[in-house]
């Protein structure tokens, strides 16, 4: 997904600060306070590597691993930018809310992190993370005995049924799509004439697509192979939803929990509190923990302001943390910089890559786009989002967070994250290309402001005619996003919806997707890529295909070069010295909320 | 300026223990362009009971005079030397709370425009009877009472319901009327009033004068009346003096001033008034040049720029010599008496028809 | 009386309408879709012109309009449920009832406004009465260069260093925040007391300013010299007098000031958190939230409004000439 936040207005930078699209990702980083800097990129490092599994029935039995030190009691208190905007699981798809879930919702499927720092597909609701027969094709979930809504009724796979068959229904506009375009086989919205009123009407899906034999057996049959069902039935667009007291459009506000906390109140735009759902058993649940007695949540809180609270560690705010905003980045160096403080925080990878975009529509002679890589400097951006702990740099589009992720930096922009204008200015001399007008479209923010100069500076430098040109940050994606747009190159990025390149590759680099608003904002139509990706698209074997994968990320990067690669988005956060079993989570993005706890 | 100041003969106006003895009145404004001599030695007298009229342009200092007398100055920036004997009480340097104590009491004061002079926020009653209860100690009750009395007595319709009126509730003529009644509540000796009637027709004029002079009678207050128009002088004054600059420049009763003027100033602004049995057709003569500049003062007489008579007294005497005011009926000019006598009989009177 | 208060409540509805249709139909040149708020990453056309039809937005802007004018005073039915009169509709952005939350977020704004109103009055109108009595004073001097030095302050500026020192470092003061006054009367003035001061700062300057300059023309006034002739005391001159023909500019300045504030102190919200009708404003403008953004703006010029009405009134009491003309 983009780092297209509209209802945030963030922007390529502030991104980093804020809430973020939902994503799934893979193996990653789940650094812990105890460690200094150096163990926890080491341990990042290590991680990134590993491959994650689907758990079986057993990794799927709860309770979850113990958290070492851990009491129960007590309340944290979360200082939040923004606030929810969608509770109902089917309209969730940024990244607090999806963190939010992990404590409210549960799934078929979900994330367990382990406390070596290894991320598995379990079963949640179900025993497992699904069996797979017909080739992919067909996936068989049984629920768990014990599973209960917070009013003590049981989730039997009516709910599962019905809350698949709700996403049909015209209110559900903004949670993921992938599910039911999976059943219909279709791509866009056409999904929706499959079942237009939802189960709301007394419609329902063909048993030819979805089958619930009996009250705790769930069967899907896609029409095609689609080997990434256990990390889609993880996300929270996907939890299950009460259909005895499915309220609709209402449901968003006051959804039925079914994790170990609930809704006490919630005054949108103020504040939430969460309590112990009383009805949720540990047993049942692999991956989460109740050992907080009360979440008491505020918003409106913007990173300084909330950076500032906790590095005061000052009475409430020992006890406080912030589950979505990174530490501020003007205060990072403080952060760092200072042990007693720099020991309260935690720092991860966000799903996200950041590129600058070789328009393919308008910049169709490959020498050019070779020099405008050579030439672009990373740097800029990489300060912009506040050095190493905002940003790493990125040899390709494929984050590390994603499975069987291998590091490769074939521009050698990691290397020389100051480009090389003296080759790019060869290239451009040897082609005759010298003097190449550019239009270069950059955000107008104060971060924007400034490396696109650095960046303009470094193009003309290498022979090129810049012309750089101002873009409002709200409208930013909405004008870049247009296929016939008058400019050369900009800024995007990109996150992974699950930790599979399945959810980056044919969304930013499929040419028969590009549309107004499409992610494709290079505008790239290559065949073979076209090719390459439906191919790749059949492997059932992930670790094969996370290897095809990374095959095509190469030859796109050398070879295509839709643009160029920047950085790999990180945050750092902090919190009081009164929290316990801060762990950074890469599939929330964020402090992983269900290993929380008081130091009383 | 060439001629140091000097203080002027005593002036020996008939009777004698005069109530209010001004002398050698000096009130200076420091401004941001420098300082202004509003009143440059001055010295007069008043008995009880009498009037006393002060006539001059705009500037000449007469309001600043009883200004300073009531102690109304701005005492930040005005330097007052001199002395100011109100029977025979030193003013100049009195605390504020001896002014206090005196101002709408013993002294009393009737402003030129009774619209802006009343606060339009306070009934005309209460406006009425404040000084009262404050130097009496009455009651409100007692006060109103008071009130309603002394605007029967200005004159007022109907006082029991308009003493809870508003001063734009009033006519001009009433105002001025509430304004009398307002300064003469407390039987003060000694009221001012600052051109009490230049705001209003001149039929209320008219009405006003003879009521101040009714209440005149009846109160015994002396009365200093400050105006620029000598038509209202010469109706109720008893004494006149004539200010130019800043200074005294005749003295006299008021019928010897009017009949017979010495000063040039004088004859100037007899000229210059309007006349009933003038010939409409026929031109006033106005004083010409401009009132000087009190930052700046002329030398000499302050006058000599505007005097048509300088050749009179030939040489640069009026331009260097400052002529003094001699004590009782004169004038401060250097013409000789046979002069002025001349050149009024010559050439002022026919001019005043 | 009666009459005026018909007749100025009558031109303020018709203002209110102005306003309304201005906003409304202004919004829609905002080049920015209100349905990429809730699209998430499928934004296709098709999704688009679903949630246009779910939000209404899919008639023509009149009609639009005139429903949701009718709205207000008839009540609506939408789907994420009933609204009943005074209807101002459901959020774009996170379908909150616009009218509740509104009314939601007042007490806040309400608080925040009326303790700073108390303190900036205090401050302000006692240091420009102190610096008109002793004018040209020392304490002239230093009230008014102290004015001068605050009005160039910022909230956004004095607001961090006062949480710096007061909170973060020192632990002096508690950390701001809200909590209804009904709950917990200390609680509620120790959370607003730091915002309630730094919103202050700017206004306690201009009314600093403006109440000397006012009590040094009223002093100067003829009705006042009067006053002093009459041999009243120079403090009931001062604050009978002076003081009462000072209060028409001040009431016209409080009265708008006060209709700002309850329309939301936006800087001094952000700066501590609060979330008020400033952060509503700001919020609904940043996410095209058009039933949010109607409903404050709405709401806020009603403030306005009314407060010019209560302003208009008050000149009848301060002032006879205005009562009885």
């Amino acid at each position: 997904m983009t780092v297209y936040m509209r209802r945030t207005k963030a922007t390529l930078v502030a991104v980093a600060a804020g809430a973020l699209m939902l994503t799934a990702c893979s193996s990653g980083g789940g650094g812990t306070s105890k460690n200094d800097t150096k163990d926890k990129q080491d341990q990042n490092a290590k991680q990134q590597q590993s491959q994650i599994t689907f758990g079986d029935a057993a990794a799927s039995t709860g309770p979850a691993e113990e958290v070492p030190g851990a009491k129960p009691g007590g309340t944290l208190h979360a200082l939040e930018r923004d606030s929810y905007t969608h509770l109902d699981p089917g309209q969730i798809y940024v990244s607090n809310e999806g963190q939010l879930a992990t404590l409210l919702h549960r799934g078929l499927t979900t994330y367990k992190l382990d406390s070596k720092g290894k991320y598995t597909v379990v079963g949640d609701l179900a025993t497992d993370s699904g069996k797979e027969t017909d080739a992919g094709k067909t996936w068989t979930y049984t629920l768990k005995d014990g599973v209960k809504f917070e009013d003590g009724t049981p989730i039997t796979s009516k709910d599962i049924r019905w809350s698949v068959e709700r996403l049909f229904a015209p209110f559900i506009t903004n949670g993921p799509a992938y599910l039911q375009q999976w059943l219909a086989n279709t791509a866009g919205s056409d999904y929706r004439k499959l079942l237009p009123d939802g189960p709301y009407k007394g419609a329902h899906l063909p048993d030819s697509l979805l089958q619930t034999p009996d009250a705790k057996t769930i069967v899907f049959h896609f029409p095609t192979a689609q080997p990434d069902t256990p990390y889609l039935m993880a996300m929270a667009g996907y939890a299950v939803v009460d259909s005895a007291k499915d309220t609709k459009e209402k449901y968003d506000k006051a959804p039925v929990a079914s994790g170990p906390y609930k809704i006490k109140s919630f005054e949108s735009g103020k504040s939430m509190t969460l309590v112990k759902n009383t009805n949720w058993d540990p047993k049942t649940d692999p991956a989460r923990h109740q050992y907080v007695d009360t979440f008491d949540i505020t918003f409106n809180h913007q990173a300084p302001d909330s950076t500032k609270r906790l590095m005061s560690d000052a009475g409430e705010n020992q006890t406080s943390l912030s589950f979505a905003n990174a530490v501020d980045t003007k205060s990072t160096p403080t952060v760092v910089g200072t042990a007693s403080i720099f020991k309260r925080t935690v720092s991860g990878y966000q799903p996200f890559v950041g590129q600058i975009n070789f328009n393919m529509k308008k910049i169709t002679d490959l020498q050019i786009r070779k020099a405008l890589a050579l030439a672009i400097p990373t740097k800029p951006v990489w300060q912009a989002l506040g050095a190493s702990y905002g940003a790493e740099y990125a040899g390709g589009y494929i984050s590390p967070t994603l499975a069987g992720y291998q590091k490769s930096d074939p521009l050698g922009k990691v290397a020389k994250p100051d480009g090389d204008q003296v080759a790019a200015k060869k290239i451009l001399t040897d082609a005759g290309k010298l003097n190449t007008k550019i239009t270069y479209a950059y955000i107008n923010t104060a971060a924007g402001q400034e490396y696109s100069v650095a960046i303009a500076d470094a193009l003309k430098k290498a022979g090129f005619d810049v012309q750089r040109k101002d873009l409002p940050s709200d409208t930013y994606y909405d004008l870049i996003g247009k296929v016939d747009n008058p400019y050369d190159i900009y800024a995007s990025a990109w996150g992974a919806d699950w930790p599979s390149t399945l959810t980056v590759i044919p969304p930013v680099f499929d040419g028969r997707t590009i549309a107004d608003q499409a992610p494709n904002y290079s505008h790239v139509n290559d065949p073979k890529i076209n090719s390459e990706i439906d191919r790749i698209k059949a492997i059932t074997d992930p670790v094969k295909a996370a290897d095809e994968w990374f095959k095509l990320n190469a030859y796109i990067t050398t070879d295509v070069i839709p643009g160029v690669p920047t950085v790999f988005y990180k945050q750092l956060q902090l919190f009081g010295s009164k929290v316990g079993g801060v762990v950074y989570n890469n599939v929330t993005s964020g402090i992983d909320l269900t290993k929380l706890f008081v130091n009383q | 300026m060439t001629t140091m100041t000097k203080t002027e003969g005593e002036p020996a106006l008939p009777g004698s223990d005069p109530f209010l003895s001004v002398r050698d009145l000096h009130v200076r404004f420091s401004t941001e362009d420098g300082i202004v001599k509003a009143v440059d030695g001055l010295s007069f007298d008043l008995e009880r009971g009498k009037t006393l009229g002060i006539v001059g342009e705009s500037g000449s200092g007469k309001s600043v005079t009883n200004l300073t007398v009531l102690g109304l100055h701005n005492p930040m920036s005005t330097t007052v030397t001199g002395e100011i004997l109100l029977d025979g009480q030193e003013l100049t340097g009195a605390s504020n709370r001896t002014l206090e104590k005196l101002r709408g009491n013993k002294m009393a004061m009737i402003f030129q425009d009774p619209l802006t002079a009343l606060s339009p926020y306070y009934t005309v009653g209460r406006q009425i009877a404040e000084p009262f209860m404050k130097h009496t100690g009455a009651s409100k009750r007692e006060g109103r009472a008071k009130a309603i009395e002394m605007l029967e007595k200005v004159g007022i319709p109907q006082p029991k319901t308009r003493v809870d009126d508003y001063p734009h509730q009033f006519s001009g003529g009433m105002r001025q009327r509430a304004m009398i009644a307002m300064s003469l509540i407390c039987n003060p000796d000694l009221l001012i009033a600052d051109e009490p009637t230049t705001a209003l027709d001149v039929t209320v004029q008219a009405q006003i004068l003879d009521l101040l002079k009714d209440l005149q009678q009846e109160f015994g207050s002396a009365i200093i009346l400050i105006t620029h128009d000598l038509g209202v002088v010469s109706k109720i004054a008893d004494d006149l003096l004539v200010m130019y600059a800043g200074r005294a420049v005749e003295r006299g009763s008021v019928r010897e001033v009017i009949k017979s003027p010495q000063h040039p100033y004088t004859w100037g602004l007899l000229s210059s008034m309007p006349r009933l049995s003038s010939d409409v057709n026929e031109p006033l003569s106005p004083i010409p040049g401009t009132p000087p500049s009190l930052l700046n003062p002329p030398t000499g007489c302050a006058f000599h720029p505007r005097c048509e008579f300088l050749d009179l007294v030939g040489g640069t005497r009026c331009a260097t010599d400052r002529p003094d005011l001699p004590a009782g009926r004169g004038s401060a000019c250097h013409l000789t008496a046979e002069q002025k006598q001349s050149v009024f009989i010559e050439k002022i009177q026919p001019r005043l028809g | 009386m009666l009459r005026f208060l018909v007749r100025r409540t009558l031109g303020a509805l018709v203002i209110l309408l102005f306003i309304s249709a201005f906003t409304y139909f202004l919004f829609f040149a905002i080049p920015h879709d209100p349905a990429l708020l809730s699209c998430g990453k499928n934004c296709t056309p098709d999704n688009i012109a679903l949630i246009h039809r779910n939000l209404g937005l899919d008639e023509p802007i009149p009609v639009q309009y005139f429903h949701y004018m009718v709205g207000i005073f008839a009540g609506r039915h939408f789907s994420v449920g009933d609204c009943s009169a005074p209807c101002f509709g459901y959020s774009f952005a996170n379908s909150d009832p616009v009218w509740p939350t509104i009314l939601n977020r007042f007490p806040l704004t309400l608080s925040l406004a009326a303790g700073g109103i108390v303190v900036f009055l205090l401050v302000g109108l006692g240091a420009g009465m102190l610096a008109a009595w002793r004018r040209g004073t020392f304490i002239d001097k230093f009230f008014s260069s102290v004015s001068l030095v605050l009005s160039s302050m910022q909230i956004y500026f004095v607001g961090p260093i006062v949480l710096a020192l007061l909170v973060y470092n020192n632990q002096i003061m508690d950390q701001p925040k809200y909590v209804p006054i009904s709950e917990d009367p200390v609680g509620w003035f120790s959370g607003l007391l730091i915002p309630w001061c730094v919103l202050s700062i700017i206004f306690t300057a201009g009314y600093t300013r403006m109440s000397r300059s006012t009590m040094i023309d009223q002093l100067q006034e003829e009705h006042v010299r009067t006053a002093r002739a009459k041999g009243m005391s120079s403090r009931y001159v001062f604050f009978r007098y002076a003081w009462r023909g000072s209060l028409i500019p001040i009431v016209t300045m409080l009265g708008l000031d006060i209709g700002t504030l309850l329309g939301g102190a936006m800087i001094t919200e952000f700066t501590f958190s609060l979330a008020g009708i400033g952060r509503l404003a700001v919020d609904s403008v940043l996410r095209t939230d058009l039933p949010m953004l109607m409903g404050v703006m709405l709401f806020s010029a009603a403030l306005i409004v009314l407060f010019n009405i209560i302003v208009d009134a008050a000149y009848a009491f301060i002032d006879p000439r205005v009562r009885l003309s």
